[in-house]
């Protein structure tokens, strides 16, 4: 993990300070809350449905023992006892008062972490791959990359004020975890012939009202270039991004609106900086930089590959079994493996954790990991630094702490958004609709039957459950003050088994709350008779079109048969 | 950062309306739209202090050339959260190497000076109800920044080995001492 500098950690406790002068001024009413809004933003204070939210920066989904434990310290003390892990590799909470805020960002600070630009309409937290550094089929490792990314946009004074946030992602290996595509920057790590690194650079996608997948501006950008690169593409953004219409503000929205001419000014901005700026070439990374980052990203103390050695037959039970088939990685070092903590279980909704499970995966994590975690982007934690050796015992340790699930990549390991129950943005409910389909699919063997899949939840359009990507996609919708849900198929990611990335299709007019797990099970009987030999959901989407889910999806419709004759009808 | 004093400030606007003016009887400090400027800065003499209101969604460009002959150019914040104006100050002073007065106007709070200061505006007029203890406590809260900005346009990590640590302990310092607050 990236050691913080005695800057570093200066810095973060001054935005502390600074914060706690901001809501200060706030509480004495010097501050309106018309002001203070995007300040408590960029440090990750919403104010939502019950309490405020405070969405705390896990950089890249890099997480220590030390971290996590404070996270779950901070959820006993401030919280009701939980927070959420995000799509976005963050972590949640729904009920820290207000006025208990600049307690929690020095509690943070004091182990490195805060909540700086984790909202509002500047450069996010960045996300990248969850096996970052560890991954077999890695070219080259994002994690110094983003570091250094990290850096260069922590309160960049240019770009404080978007027209809208801004996201970026970033991977190094062939296949993509990082959902690079739906970004508004996503960049591919890759080497060249020669061997030089360099970023394959996307912009403009993004989901929400109007899902695109990125275009590509650069097939190859010289890795010293990136920081500058960015900020030709972000200015051209703040002086040309939309305001006046907050669904048109994305800058998906501008690349689309002026295709080439935006590429075009992206790159003449690029050269202006370069050629004809005071110290333009100031902000390409040197070497040395590149190094000195690189070097907290270093195998943990102890680690090194080690002779392949099977543990000894033993009479394992068939859920070990599934639990290594399901939550064990392949590892980039012989004798190493990653392993996924499930936070996909019945009874708490998907990515949540309470304190003392976050405790308990500190304690796992210092065991079995070197101390050291990720959050993923599917809303789990992962162990980067397991003993092939130490599987059974770790599975052990796992399954007592709730976290050995085995249903990584299945139908229960579903991606959603904390939804109307407690955020304000949301038009429905996404945890019950979780918490239903996960008691729906609890037989393990017909998970395994279904196989690998994605189901992915939002609760409104701004799409935080990313169900544009799901293979199946549901989404809440608003309607005379109504909870509906639409659902789509065949939406990617871009991973390898979901294939291009693409945005799903709506199979139809949106279904009533008390219909969606009965659609659900109802397109995975179709799929179930559909499927060709091995083939998987997706692929048989793709294969059989929509159609025949349609049809089985109207056929367990009850409150909403009647808009179903309509809409034909209106068809 | 200069806190601009409306009372004690010499800079007038023609006032009236804001299209182009019959006639313009040059006189020092006068503060122009850029349609007023590009209508009379044929007749307008060398030397007369002259300033520049640009529109946050006008091309800096658009005054380049006559950048040598203004001694402000005034940029607008109609909202606050609209930060296009930061991208115009730093595009004056680090493509255009403009050397004059650049000016916040329009909805400027004390949370935003710092944003201002590093993106090249040395004077903003605050919105009337803003504390200027506040504005200038603002300013002093960080050891240094990562990235460059106008005032300083080495980013950290061009700096000599050991400059972070040095700031981050000067801070400290500075924080233990009680200094400004």
């Amino acid at each position: 993990m990236y050691q913080y500098t005695e800057f570093d950690r200066q810095f973060v406790h001054q935005r502390a300070a600074q914060f706690r002068d901001q809501l200060e001024r706030n509480l004495a009413g010097k501050l309106p809350e018309d002001d203070f809004r995007a300040l408590r933003l960029q440090n990750g204070w919403y104010v939502q449905r019950h309490a405020p939210m405070l969405r705390v920066a896990v950089p890249y989904g890099e997480l220590s023992a030390k971290q996590l434990r404070v996270l779950g310290a901070i959820a006993a003390k401030y919280d009701r006892g939980y927070g959420h892990f995000t799509t976005r590799q963050n972590l949640q909470y729904n009920w820290i008062p207000l006025v208990q805020a600049a307690d929690v960002m020095d509690a943070l600070a004091a182990v490195d972490m805060h909540g700086i630009q984790t909202s509002g309409n500047c450069i996010r937290n960045i996300t990248s791959d969850a096996l970052a550094g560890i991954a077999p089929d890695e070219v080259v490792d994002p994690r110094p990359y983003a570091e250094l990314l990290r850096q260069w946009s922590t309160l960049h004074p240019e770009f404080a004020f978007l027209p809208r946030k801004f996201k970026i992602a970033i991977t190094g290996a062939t296949e993509d975890r990082a959902a690079i595509a739906w970004h508004d920057i996503g960049l591919q790590l890759q080497r060249n012939e020669a061997g030089e690194v360099g970023f394959k650079v996307l912009v403009g996608g993004g989901m929400g009202r109007t899902p695109i997948i990125g275009t590509e501006i650069r097939a190859f950008l010289p890795w010293q270039q990136i920081l500058v690169f960015i900020e030709a593409v972000v200015r051209v953004y703040n002086r040309f991004g939309r305001r006046d219409n907050a669904y048109k503000a994305r800058i998906k929205i501008l690349v689309k609106a002026e295709g080439q001419k935006f590429i075009d000014a992206v790159n003449a901005e690029f050269t202006d900086i370069l050629e004809n700026d005071v110290a333009g070439t100031a902000h390409i990374l040197p070497q040395a930089e590149f190094d000195r980052v690189a070097k907290s990203f270093v195998l943990p103390a102890g680690v090194a590959a080690v002779a392949e050695a099977p543990g000894a037959a033993f009479d394992a039970p068939k859920a070990y079994a599934r639990w290594l088939e399901r939550n064990v990685h392949a590892h980039k070092l012989a004798g190493y493996r990653a392993v996924t903590l499930s936070l996909k279980r019945s009874g708490q909704a998907p990515g949540d954790a309470t304190a003392d499970q976050m405790i308990e995966a500190a304690a796992i994590a210092e065991r079995f990991s070197h101390g050291e975690l990720r959050v993923t982007h599917d809303q789990n934690l992962l162990l980067p630094w397991v003993r092939e050796t130490d599987l059974h015992a770790l599975w052990q340790a796992a399954r007592d702490a709730s976290f050995a699930t085995p249903n990584i990549g299945l139908l229960t390991d579903m991606i959603a958004c904390p939804g109307g129950d407690f955020c304000a943005l949301a038009n429905a409910r996404s945890i019950p609709i979780a918490e239903e389909i996960t008691q729906r699919f609890a037989e393990i063997d017909e998970l395994y039957d279904i196989g690998n899949i994605d189901l992915h939840i939002s609760g409104c359009i701004n799409s935080c459950g990313h169900h544009h990507s799901g293979h199946i996609g549901i989404l809440g919708v608003d309607k005379d003050g109504k909870e509906w849900y639409q659902i789509s198929l065949g939406g990617s990611d871009g991973s390898t088994i979901s294939g291009t990335s693409v945005p799903g299709k709506v199979i139809g007019p949106s279904f009533a709350a008390d219909e969606v797990a009965d659609v659900i099970e109802s397109v995975i009987e179709t799929y179930r008779g559909q499927r060709a030999a091995n083939e998987l959901f997706i692929d048989t989407v793709k294969r059989v079109g929509l159609d025949p889910f349609k049809s089985s999806a109207n056929a367990v419709r009850r409150s909403t048969a009647t808009s179903r004759v309509e809409s034909t009808q209106a068809a | 950062m200069k806190f601009i004093n409306l009372q004690k400030d010499p800079w007038r606007t023609l006032g009236g309306e804001d299209g182009p003016a019959a006639y313009i009887d040059p006189r020092p400090h006068l503060l122009l739209t850029v349609e007023q400027w590009h209508a009379f800065r044929a007749q307008w003499p060398e030397g007369m202090p002259v300033g520049v209101m640009l529109a946050n969604d006008a091309e800096v460009k658009e005054i380049a050339a006559d950048l040598p002959r203004l001694a402000l150019v005034q940029l607008s914040f109609p909202k606050w959260i609209d930060g296009r104006a930061y991208s115009q100050a730093h595009t004056l002073r680090m493509r255009y190497r403009y050397a004059g007065e650049v000016r916040a106007t329009g909805e400027a709070l004390v949370d935003m000076v710092l944003l201002m200061a590093r993106t090249g505006f040395d004077s903003v007029v605050l919105r009337a109800d803003q504390s200027l203890d506040a504005a200038h406590r603002a300013l002093t809260f960080f050891p240094g920044y990562y990235q460059g900005g106008t005032e300083d346009p080495l980013p950290l990590f061009a700096k000599p080995p050991g400059t972070g640590d040095a700031l981050a302990r000067a801070q400290d310092e500075f924080m233990h001492a009680g200094a400004s607050i």
